[in-house]
């Protein structure tokens, strides 16, 4: 039995569909991410699951219970919010208690369970000051533990590494998964880094316009994603795409020349598509085959990006590790093949993956 | 076409002596380098790029753009082209308007101002709106028509604030290699303020890593990697950070033993041989040190140090994996894919030539690996 | 650039300084005004050399008006204690309405909701003239003439529609956020009303009550003619120092500083309120 269904949930403001016929099961313990780009209705979602918002139609039951008549203080769900949401005026003791003072525990056991996860969350020396007074990453932390304090069933986190900075969010997207196995909810975690998903999904579900275009582990989703979207989504650099046309015998042209890809598409003769491939699966040799001119290597972190130009023109990034001794110069001239692992194509017309037969 | 830009002892103070922005800061652009301001907010790259544009007065100090005092003229005296963080386009005109405006001034037919226009439309990504206002199009587009106005312009120095900070992530790989080609290609003297290391990195043949007004290294991106001067410019430089834990070295002859801060004993041992002499005499026994190790550099072996998964998170073209060992995350990255599950034990090889080794009182750099600092 | 010359220091200076002369010294003049005599007052020279007595407020206090035309008693304390109390009833009234409804307005989305909203603020601008012969006649009616219930429901006419509008903005910029929060945690939607929205917006709650209050004290018309000498504020009683035999400077001004008194007390008192309401910036963090 899934501890969280969502059955065709759809939400409208005025004529405005945000969600539209949307169903997704989790189960308990289960961490699943909401990914989408900004504007897609994720916090929407997480707003009808904590029943600060009503669906417009659908169902949303914890534990098979419908929750269509339960306000949203009896659904015993704890939330963290993009903007942190602290209450300016208590301090960081008193917002993390909040949970625990509405549930009527003694005095012992607030102090004692803010202790706990303020020590978890590393801000156990902070917990008199006013939100005001709270760098940035302290607020996260105080929304998270504030968050978690009461152990929820249900754990609703909105996009909350948002507002705290690149370091930060690093820490915190490794030392995310430790305390959500301690807290031991289910999870659903709204995002638009798609590393962040990646890092800390159990399954992603990926929102666009209003529908989950995909709902998969982090590894299917990156290396089969259902539709050309996904595959954009997902990846840094992001995937590079050629409309093409399936040539004889699994090859594409590429702006004029002939560029053979994974013998798995062989069956595909003459169809429009859509050509994707990762720039970590485009691989240089020195050989025969297709040739290209790199036009600029920009590293990024540890890996080296590299822009090539086709003789026709066609423009594709290559990633490789920066430690990599092949690594070629600007204006040289290389030989470049797909590895079939990251490559892909996809329907010219409705954007799905098309499925690779056996070679 | 290319300048070189020479700054001297420069100093920026601002109200009555009480903030010193920017402290004798001396550093020169060769003819057509990209060179990159790198820094925290406030920490005075923004002030320099004002006095190198002119919209700032330097205290004191001299700036030359190919051996002409230029700090005392008008900014539209200085051969300049600008793209500012915040745009600034002119909202009543168009995209392509806006482009064109800034080659008014060179008197080109409009033939060719329109070849120019459209081909840096293309390049940028912006050929479909170009007929449309600034107020219409999104924050990405308008940073870029921007960054097209000022690129398109003649000029002996370029300079770029904060270019590509709204640009949307599945087009920066692309117009980060464009425009490294386009500048290459034009031989443009450039500086490009940022605050996001990534993008210093990805564009700059130099980098001025800049914190509290102060310079604190200048050098190719390759070697503030290899070898960062001090322990700031060590872990700002670098994503996932480095890796940091203070030690107590031990030289006994045989082996040179890193005693971790705060663990019961937890040691970093190396051969004597591995660290040649002068390396050896700089570290004196019992001395408080800071090691640094880039999380590239910490490899996944059958022997090293024992620690505990944390986390093991794969990111489509890397995996993260943070270890804990004596209560310290050392976080670790691979190019491959690996599986671990949190909880279970596996051991970390860290190689002499890729430790960092600093001060622990001055932060100065006093190794890097085999290598005197 | 980022410099200031000496003589934009010293204009600015000469400037500010002319703004401060023409706001506080009538009320410098009229402080040291009510410590003197209607002789002393109105000598030719002025002078601000004088024996300073304390006549005037004992007149006022006592209630007996000495005039060179014989004495006059005058109900001072009592139109004092009348307008303390109006404007206090009133906007005590005002905010335990205004306040749940502000946050409707500001929360919820009905039907006719901005058009109730407006209606209100209406009241604000129609001139008190208008509606001022029709109520008196329906006050006759109903017997609310001269009485302090008849008055304080006029009153509203003032206090509502400010309280309304101003805490109404004040709900609107906390993030709802952080309201949601609060439920999330357990509690129910009066609590979150108590413990969240009201405390937050206390800000803007003590500003609208200082102007409510300011605007009621002030108040003229509607006490001039919906109520007789023992209802009425100062405002209307000021009139009795217009005595047959000359105007009663000394009294006057004596009269002046104790009816600004109270409303100026309370608005540096709420001062520390309003400032808190500007750098309280967490709230939409």
């Amino acid at each position: 039995m899934p501890h969280l269904e969502l059955a065709s949930i759809s939400k409208s403001f005025k004529s405005n569909k945000v969600l539209d016929d949307i169903s997704l099961a989790a189960d308990a313990g289960e961490i699943v991410v909401i990914f989408g780009p900004s504007g897609t209705g994720k916090t929407v979602l997480l707003r009808l699951i904590a029943g600060v918002e009503e669906p417009t139609a659908g169902t949303i039951s914890i534990d098979d219970q419908d929750m269509a008549d339960v306000a949203p203080e009896h659904r015993d769900v704890g939330m963290a919010f993009q903007n942190f949401a602290l209450f300016p005026h208590f301090d960081a003791f008193e917002n993390i208690a909040t949970p625990l003072r509405a549930r009527a525990q003694s005095a012992a056991q607030i102090k004692e369970g803010v202790a706990r996860v303020a020590k978890l969350l590393k801000i156990d020396h902070v917990l008199g000051h006013a939100p005001r007074q709270l760098s940035n990453g302290q607020k996260q932390r105080t929304a998270l533990a504030r968050a978690l304090v009461s152990s929820p069933k249900l754990l609703l986190l909105d996009d909350p590494l948002r507002n705290v900075d690149a370091k930060l969010r690093f820490e915190m997207r490794l030392e995310l998964p430790r305390l959500l196995r301690e807290a031991k909810s289910t999870v659903l975690y709204v995002t638009q880094d798609y590393k962040e998903a990646m890092a800390l999904a159990d399954r992603i579900a990926v929102l666009a316009h209003g529908k989950f275009v995909q709902v998969a582990t982090p590894e299917e989703i990156y290396r089969h994603p259902a539709t050309v979207n996904v595959g954009r989504l997902f990846g840094d650099p992001t995937i590079n795409l050629v409309e093409t046309v399936v040539g004889e015998g699994a090859t594409i042209d590429l702006v004029g020349e002939t560029a053979a890809i994974d013998k798995a598409y062989a069956g595909l003769k003459g169809r429009s598509v859509t050509f994707g491939v990762r720039p970590e699966a485009v691989e240089l040799g020195d050989g025969a085959g297709l040739k290209a001119r790199v036009m600029a290597v920009t590293p990024l972190n540890e890996r080296t990006v590299l822009l090539l130009q086709t003789k026709g023109g066609a423009e594709l990034l290559a990633s490789l590790p920066s430690s990599s001794s092949a690594i070629p110069k600007a204006e040289s001239e290389v030989t470049i093949s797909f590895n079939p692992i990251g490559t892909h194509l996809f329907d010219r017309e409705t954007g799905a993956a098309l499925a690779k037969g056996r070679a | 076409m290319s300048s070189e830009l020479v700054l001297q002892k420069v100093d920026k103070i601002y109200g009555a002596g009480t903030v010193h922005a920017v402290k004798d800061l001396s550093f020169t652009v060769k003819p057509g380098e990209i060179t990159a301001l790198l820094g925290s907010s406030g920490c005075g790259k923004t002030s320099t790029l004002r006095m190198i544009a002119g919209f700032e007065t330097v205290t004191n100090g001299s700036i030359a753009l190919d051996g002409r005092a230029i700090h005392e003229l008008a900014p539209a005296q200085r051969g300049v082209a600008m793209a500012f963080e915040t745009y600034s386009l002119y909202p009543p005109l168009t995209l392509a308007e806006n482009i064109s405006f800034a080659l008014k001034a060179q008197k080109l037919g409009s033939a060719d101002v329109d070849k120019r226009v459209k081909a840096m439309a293309e390049m940028l990504e912006i050929g479909d709106v170009l007929h449309k206002y600034p107020s219409s199009v999104s924050g990405g587009q308008q940073q870029r028509a921007s960054l097209g106005r000022a690129l398109v312009r003649k000029a002996g120095l370029y300079l770029l604030d904060e270019p590509m900070g709204q640009l949307e992530p599945q087009l920066r790989a692309v117009l980060r290699g464009r425009i490294k080609h386009y500048l290459r290609e034009h031989h443009c003297t450039t500086i490009l303020v940022t605050h996001d290391q990534t993008e210093a990195n990805a564009l700059a043949d130099r980098i001025a890593v800049m914190e509290g007004g102060v310079l604190q290294q200048y050098a190719t991106p390759a070697e503030l990697k290899a070898r960062p001067a001090n322990l700031f410019v060590g872990t700002f430089i670098g994503e996932p950070p480095m890796n940091v834990f203070p030690v107590r070295v031990k030289d006994n002859g045989q082996t040179i033993d890193f005693v971790l801060e705060g663990s019961d004993g937890q040691v970093l041992s190396y051969a004597a041989q591995d660290f040649p002499d002068a390396v050896r005499r700089r570290l004196k026994n019992d001395d408080g040190l800071v090691l640094g190790v880039r999380p590239h550099a910490v490899h996944i072996g059958k022997k090293g140090l024992m620690a505990r998964v944390v986390t093991c998170q794969w990111l489509g073209d890397q995996t993260h994996i943070a270890a804990e060992i004596a209560g310290r995350t050392v976080v670790s990255v691979s190019h491959e894919q690996i599986k671990a599950a949190p909880g279970s034990s596996l051991f970390l090889r860290i190689a002499p030539q890729d430790l960092h080794i600093y001060a622990a009182d001055s932060g100065a750099a006093i190794a890097h690996g085999a290598e005197l600092a | 650039m980022d410099h200031t010359s000496t003589l934009e220091r010293v204009i600015r200076g000469a400037l500010i300084t002319c703004v401060l002369v023409f706001f506080l010294f009538p009320i410098f003049w009229i402080v040291l005004m009510s410590f003197q005599t209607n002789e002393t007052i109105l000598r030719i020279p002025p002078s601000i050399v004088f024996e300073p007595t304390l006549s005037n407020y004992s007149a006022l206090i006592t209630g007996k008006l000495e005039t060179t035309a014989g004495n006059l008693d005058i109900a001072f304390m009592r139109n004092l204690w009348n307008s303390f109390f109006l404007s206090a009833a009133s906007v005590l009234i005002a905010l335990a309405l205004g306040i749940p409804a502000a946050y409707a307005f500001a929360r919820f989305r009905f039907r006719l909701g901005e058009d109730i909203a407006f209606t209100l603020l209406s009241f604000r601008f129609a001139p008190p003239l208008l509606v001022l012969l029709p109520l008196s006649l329906y006050f006759k009616q109903l017997g609310l003439t001269n009485t302090y219930i008849g008055l304080i429901w006029v009153y509203q006419l003032i206090c509502l529609p400010l309280i309304l509008w101003i805490v109404r903005g004040y709900f609107e910029d906390i993030s709802p956020d952080i309201e949601h929060a609060y439920r999330i945690s357990g509690n129910s939607w009066l609590k979150t009303f108590w413990k969240i929205a009201v405390p937050l917006a206390k800000p803007g709650i003590a500003a609208a009550g200082l102007l409510a209050f300011i605007f009621a004290w002030n108040n003229f018309v509607f006490a001039l003619i919906l109520a007789s000498a023992d209802k009425q504020p100062v405002t209307v009683g000021a009139l009795a120092f217009v005595t047959a035999s000359g105007i009663q400077y000394g009294q006057i001004a004596a009269a002046i500083v104790l009816s600004i008194a109270p409303t100026l007390a309370l608005a540096l008192y709420a001062q520390r309120y309003l400032v808190e309401g500007l750098s309280l910036g967490a709230v939409k963090g």
